[in-house]
């Protein structure tokens, strides 16, 4: 029934008081790009934990690849980038990636050039030697995305990938996420920068204080929620569009002059639809836009701008496994 | 299975990688030499003191003092009869370091057994006593010739007693001296209080880093809290019987190379009774590695629970005093084990699983003891880790993945009762 990969089903987890998430449902097909976005302290690293296993939800259930069983049991399937960043300080890079790799379930022989490899492609085959702390920020936490990605997982999971990154090495990681996409595997990414995930991500979900506002492919959240404005102007010849307009099912508002329409689309319309019947009725178009909003407006209009900017809540979250 | 060996294999390479593993495996021969050699090194070495003897007697004692001082190791002396500004002027003497000192005689001596020795260096125990010994022994006979004895009899019924301890083991007479045998004993606890507490806290701080870094995040998603616990108190296991294993081969080069170097150091001197080496048997070394895992075994979890509950070094090392003064425990009452291996506090204390591993080392080494004592201390001590490491696994899985305050005891205790 499901091709999902993975299933989020009213989980619920409450930490000393707060309900830090509130019975999120949330689905991941595969071969996407998801983002999990929302302000800070919305309950994204709870999910994720709640996701890999590390935490147990209260009640609700998470599947994984369509079957039961724990982030652990497929724990060879998946990439985790945790939210803070941390690896063994004193170990050389190589090593930890080795034994990062066998966590994995990974042989460290099979392992070690492949570690090499990624490694030299991203710039630091000079310091598979060197000590963890002998390494630049920037530096460490390349290699932490390695250890995600080295045992080629088919979900990759990272909580907030982009933080703490310069331009340079931001746009490295966002190639090879997408590459890793093309290749066909998951990804599922939370973030706070809405610029970001509208540039990657091919499906979100919106959450704020643990509650989903809205989810669904990219396209359909601009189109639910906004998006419901085409801008049209004529080259010349306008055609029938005025039989166009008139149709109900496709438009609920319009107006302009010969050379200029402005519309709101009908809910449920797709504006494509309406330039399909403009281009048979004989107009020409010399535009023909979309009005989209940003995914920054939608999430402004969503969590309201005090929720959007508001101080991540501080953590005295105590797991009950 | 794999998983747990690949932490195993980790704690283990990363340890002895590390520049203190060597600095403990070459420190801890050089500190045994040092305790092997130095009483050798220290007998020989009270340089002879060069002291004058102020007679004031009306007798001839002085230069039968200074006679007697001759035999012996220490002194070589000189006499003179007292004057007006003598002692003035060998304290200017002794203060100039032309003369370590003089001995001040009256005849006093012969009534009370007063005399007086004044020196820029009066604390050398074994030159003290080689002193008062001398005094001792000619004002006892000059005494008795006062009173008519004959002074051949005097020397005669003189006789100085050498008392030879042996020590009876399980049935039989051994070599070992009352002092060895405190002295192994004594060896033991400490080496089992040190490396139990030094591996208990290498526990500690390996769960602290992977807490503190957030690694374990990763790793709890990849394996059970409890494999990862597994793994790290076996890896830092291996390391520490690695350890031993250094520490055993150069102890036995040591050994076997002993009398050579001692005859090298010592020259002519002899190795004195309290030189000798007590023989080490096997099963002492089983009964002492068998009781070092099962110690460590038992505080390496505790230390693994303290370090998950912990959010930093300060934190831990405040939280760790409970599990060290428990350890530290059966280290303190080393003197009342050996005094009496037999006694209620030895034996409450060696059933005790927190402070057996090394009251019952003690008392094995220390005395005789039945073989059903060991076998139930062990038992006990087994039955202990179970119920321990069940209780601290419940802590770490929770703690590992908190952060935040450190956790008040009911708190712990809802930890360990939540499945």
């Amino acid at each position: 029934m499901t091709t999902s990969i993975l299933d989020v089903d009213r989980v619920t987890k409450r930490f000393s008081g707060h309900t830090a998430v509130d019975a999120l449902s949330l689905s991941v097909p595969p071969g996407v790009i998801y983002g999990l976005l929302g302000p800070n302290g919305a309950g994204k690293s709870t999910t994720i934990r709640m996701i890999m296993n590390i935490y147990v939800p209260d009640s609700g259930t998470v599947r994984l690849f369509g079957t039961a069983g724990t982030g652990q049991d497929h724990s060879a399937r998946i990439g985790y980038l945790p939210e803070e960043r941390g690896l063994y300080a004193k170990m050389r890079v190589l090593d930890v990636l080795l034994f990062l790799a066998e966590m994995k379930g990974m042989d460290r022989r099979a392992a070690g050039p492949k570690a090499v490899e990624w490694l030299a492609r991203l710039g630091l085959a000079d310091w598979r030697l060197r000590k963890v702390n002998e390494l630049s920020k920037g530096m460490q936490q390349k290699v932490q995305f390695i250890s995600t990605i080295l045992h080629e997982p088919d979900l990759l999971v990272m909580d907030e990938p982009f933080s703490g990154l310069d331009p340079v090495n931001s746009q490295v990681l966002k190639d090879t996420v997408l590459d890793l996409r093309r290749r066909g595997k998951t990804i599922l990414l939370s973030t706070h920068i809405m610029e970001q995930a509208e540039k990657i991500c091919d499906s979100v979900c919106i959450i704020a204080r643990g509650r989903k506002l809205v989810d669904g492919t990219l396209a359909e959240v601009k189109r639910t929620h906004g998006g419901r404005h085409v801008l049209i102007a004529f080259d010349g010849a306008s055609g029938d569009a005025q039989r166009v307009f008139a149709d109900r099912r496709l438009v609920a508002k319009h107006d302009g002059s010969a050379q200029y329409a402005e519309l709101e689309l009908a809910p449920g319309a797709d504006a494509q639809e309406i330039l399909q019947a403009l281009v048979s009725s004989g107009a020409r178009l010399s535009r023909f836009e979309i009005a989209e909003p940003s995914l920054h407006k939608i999430f402004i209009d969503l969590v309201g701008p005090e929720a959007a900017t508001a101080a991540a809540q501080p953590e005295t979250e105590v797991a009950r496994a | 299975m794999r998983k747990v060996w690949a932490v195993i294999r980790r704690e283990f390479v990363e340890r002895v990688r590390q520049k203190w593993f060597w600095v403990m495996a070459l420190l801890g021969p050089v500190f045994f030499a040092g305790l092997f050699f130095l009483p050798i090194l220290l007998a020989r070495g009270g340089a002879v003191r060069h002291i004058v003897v102020v007679d004031g007697t009306t007798s001839d004692f002085g230069t039968r003092v200074v006679e007697g001082l001759a035999t012996g190791r220490s002194f070589r002396a000189s006499r003179i009869a007292t004057g007006s500004a003598v002692v003035d002027s060998l304290t200017g003497e002794v203060g100039a370091k032309r003369l370590d000192g003089f001995l001040i005689l009256t005849d006093s001596v012969f009534e009370t057994g007063q005399a007086e020795y004044r020196a820029s260096n009066v604390s050398s125990i074994q030159a003290m006593e080689e002193l008062e010994r001398t005094l001792s022994r000619l004002v006892v006979k000059a005494r008795l010739e006062r009173d008519g004895v004959n002074a051949a009899v005097v020397d005669r019924a003189q006789i100085r007693i050498r008392l030879d301890t042996k020590k009876i083991s399980r049935g039989r007479t051994t070599g070992e001296s009352a002092g060895q045998s405190f002295f192994l004993a004594y060896i033991m606890a400490l080496l089992l209080f040190l490396t139990i507490f030094a591996y208990g806290a290498n526990v500690m701080s390996s769960v602290l880093e992977e807490k503190t870094t957030r690694i374990v995040e990763v790793l709890v998603s990849s394996l059970k809290p409890f494999q990862l616990l597994l793994g790290k108190v076996l890896g830092v296991g291996a390391v520490s019987i690695f350890q031993f294993l250094i520490w055993g081969v150069s102890a036995r080069l040591l050994l076997t190379q002993r009398q050579a170097l001692v005859s090298r150091m010592a020259g002519e001197v002899s190795s004195g009774p309290g030189l000798q080496l007590p023989a080490i048997p096997g099963t002492t070394i089983a009964v002492f590695l068998a009781f070092f895992l099962g110690g460590f075994l038992l505080y390496s979890s505790m230390f693994a629970a303290v370090g998950a509950m912990s959010s930093n070094e300060q934190e831990a090392r405040q939280a760790q005093q409970p599990v060290m003064y428990t350890l530290m425990i059966s280290y303190l009452s080393i003197f009342g084990l050996t005094n009496d291996p037999n006694s209620t506090l030895s034996t409450t204390l060696s059933f005790i699983p927190f402070t057996s591993p090394i009251a019952m080392t003690v008392r094995w080494t220390a005395g005789s003891l039945p073989a059903s004592d060991l076998a139930v201390s062990l038992a006990i001590l087994v039955a202990a880790i179970i119920g321990v490491t069940w209780i601290a696994s419940r802590i770490y899985r929770v703690g590992i993945l908190m952060t935040g305050k450190r956790p008040s005891i009911r708190e712990l205790v809802r930890w360990v009762r939540a499945g």
